[in-house]
């Protein structure tokens, strides 16, 4: 039977992980908590087929369903990702990396913790945000460091470190969702000597399939080119579809355990095409383009418009109407100020049909954030202290 | 609130326009927004907000924010203050 490895564990003592990495028994890394999973979790491990039960190791993901599962990767594939990536990233002056999301989640495991490992530079282990005095302790002291975030912390750092610099942070990395264009600028005060790169990919690809430097393109929709050996296309869908050397090889959930063969095409979940000079274009996460009064409604379209009128973090979940029709109720965080639901709503009036607004504005004092630094959209429908501002009467 | 207040509270909200755009004489043709949704969007606002269900034939002559306001007038309300 493979093993389970905690993230808390790893927390204390980075040698656990180090150790796991060496033994070649496949192992699990996962979070602490993984609720009604942890059977399922428990399930795939011991009835993993023979081939994949050394010199493998699986993370746990959301998947673009919403239906946790394990992916699991090949070590040999990962380790190679990491050296791609050290050279397509510019990190050879790069010295150490600070770590501000948790290592169980794909793209820290590979982009740090392999990378570190593979081209032996130090490993700083941080709480991350959910510990703001000692995340900027380190920040502080960093030397010739990288980072990796997600686009939902830039407005936090934003508020937690106002007039900070962090001169000796020279890379700074964004995945896990759409790129934080409108806070470039926010980024380069407080990262003045970083290289801020875009990496899009997904669980499945381990993580990574393009990336690009933010300054290569203005539209969030550019995610950058593919690595090498990495092949994209489109279903007729308009599905992003992906083959990858360092891609997952396999996936278990509750129907068990797939492989995932090189030659198969694998969905990303997201909406996209490569244009011909050979970038990614990035078109919504399959969820989140959706059939309203029959017109297409892309919410991170409408979300790039909303972030004209406001700069705190932002989010939305899914909802129905009186009428059946689908919808989403926008949510903005921290409570809003005299006219800033009004700026929105002439923003939103100024730029979309009426179909694309949403049903509701609500805000929040703090968004629920998960593990890995990602909005927890399952849970900010079910908040108690949504406030709300303005709905549309239909 | 008087009836008034309510009454631009609410036309601000179902057609998203802004407090300078505002006037009783605007009219249809001046508000992108005012397309068939809109139309069924200030209809359940008047009645959540004044208790009146707009006939169809209410509903459907209803040109300017003025001809809301003679509407309700006729059904007692007052927008004198």
């Amino acid at each position: 039977m493979s093993k389970i490895l905690y993230a808390s564990e790893v927390t204390t003592d980075i040698h656990r992980l180090d150790s796991a990495w060496e033994d070649p028994e496949t192992f699990a890394f996962i979070p602490d908590k993984t609720g009604e999973v942890h059977g399922m979790i428990e399930a795939a491990l011991a009835e993993l087929p023979p081939p994949y039960r050394t010199g493998h190791f699986a993370l746990l993901t959301s998947g673009s369903t919403g239906r946790p599962k394990l992916v699991f990767g090949s070590r040999d594939r990962s380790s190679s990702l990491a050296r791609v990536l050290h050279a397509h990233q510019q990190s050879e002056e790069v010295n150490e990396t600070v770590v501000v999301l948790p290592l169980t989640y794909c793209y820290s495991f590979v982009n740090q913790f392999l990378w570190a490992r593979q081209h032996d530079r130090p490993l700083v282990l941080t709480k991350g945000l959910t510990r703001p005095d000692e995340l900027k302790s380190a920040l502080t002291a960093a030397k010739d460091s990288m980072i990796c975030l997600v686009g939902a912390q830039v407005p936090l750092l934003s508020e937690y470190y106002d007039g900070s610099v962090f001169p000796g942070v020279i890379r700074v990395h964004f995945a896990g969702g759409r790129f934080p264009s409108e806070r470039l600028e926010d980024l380069r005060r407080l990262f003045p000597n970083a290289l801020i790169f875009n990496n899009y990919g997904c669980a499945e690809a381990m993580p990574r399939l393009t990336l690009r430097p933010a300054d290569a393109a203005e539209e969030t929709s550019h995610v950058g080119w593919p690595l090498p050996g990495i092949e994209i296309d489109s279903s007729p869908e308009g599905e992003l579809l992906f083959r990858s050397p360092y891609g997952a090889v396999g996936q278990a959930d509750d129907n068990g355990f797939r492989v995932i063969g090189p030659a198969d095409w694998v969905a990303t979940g997201d909406l996209g095409r490569q244009l011909d000079d050979g970038h990614v274009e990035l078109l919504a996460r399959s969820s989140e383009v959706f059939k309203r009064h029959g017109e297409k409604i892309s919410i991170p379209v409408v979300l790039s418009s909303v972030s004209l009128a406001w700069r705190g973090p932002v989010s939305t979940y899914r909802e129905v109407d009186g009428s059946g029709e689908d919808g989403y109720v926008l949510v903005i965080s921290p409570h809003p100020g005299d006219g800033d639901v009004r700026k929105i709503l002439l923003t939103l009036r100024n730029k979309h049909a009426r179909s694309h607004w949403p049903l509701r504005i609500e805000s929040i004092d703090e968004l629920p954030f998960l593990p890995n630094g990602k909005i927890d959209v399952q849970e900010l429908g079910e908040q108690v202290d949504l406030k709300q501002h303005w709905r549309q009467r239909i | 609130m008087n009836n008034h207040q309510k009454l631009k509270d609410l036309l601000l909200d179902v057609f998203l326009i802004g407090e300078s755009e505002y006037s009783l004489e605007i009219s249809q043709e001046d508000i992108e927004t005012w397309d068939s949704m809109g139309l069924v969007a200030m209809a359940v606002g008047i009645e959540e907000t004044f208790g009146h269900h707009l006939t169809q034939e209410e509903a459907l002559s209803i040109r300017k924010f003025q001809d809301i306001v003679d509407i309700l007038s006729t059904k007692g309300m007052s927008f004198d203050d």
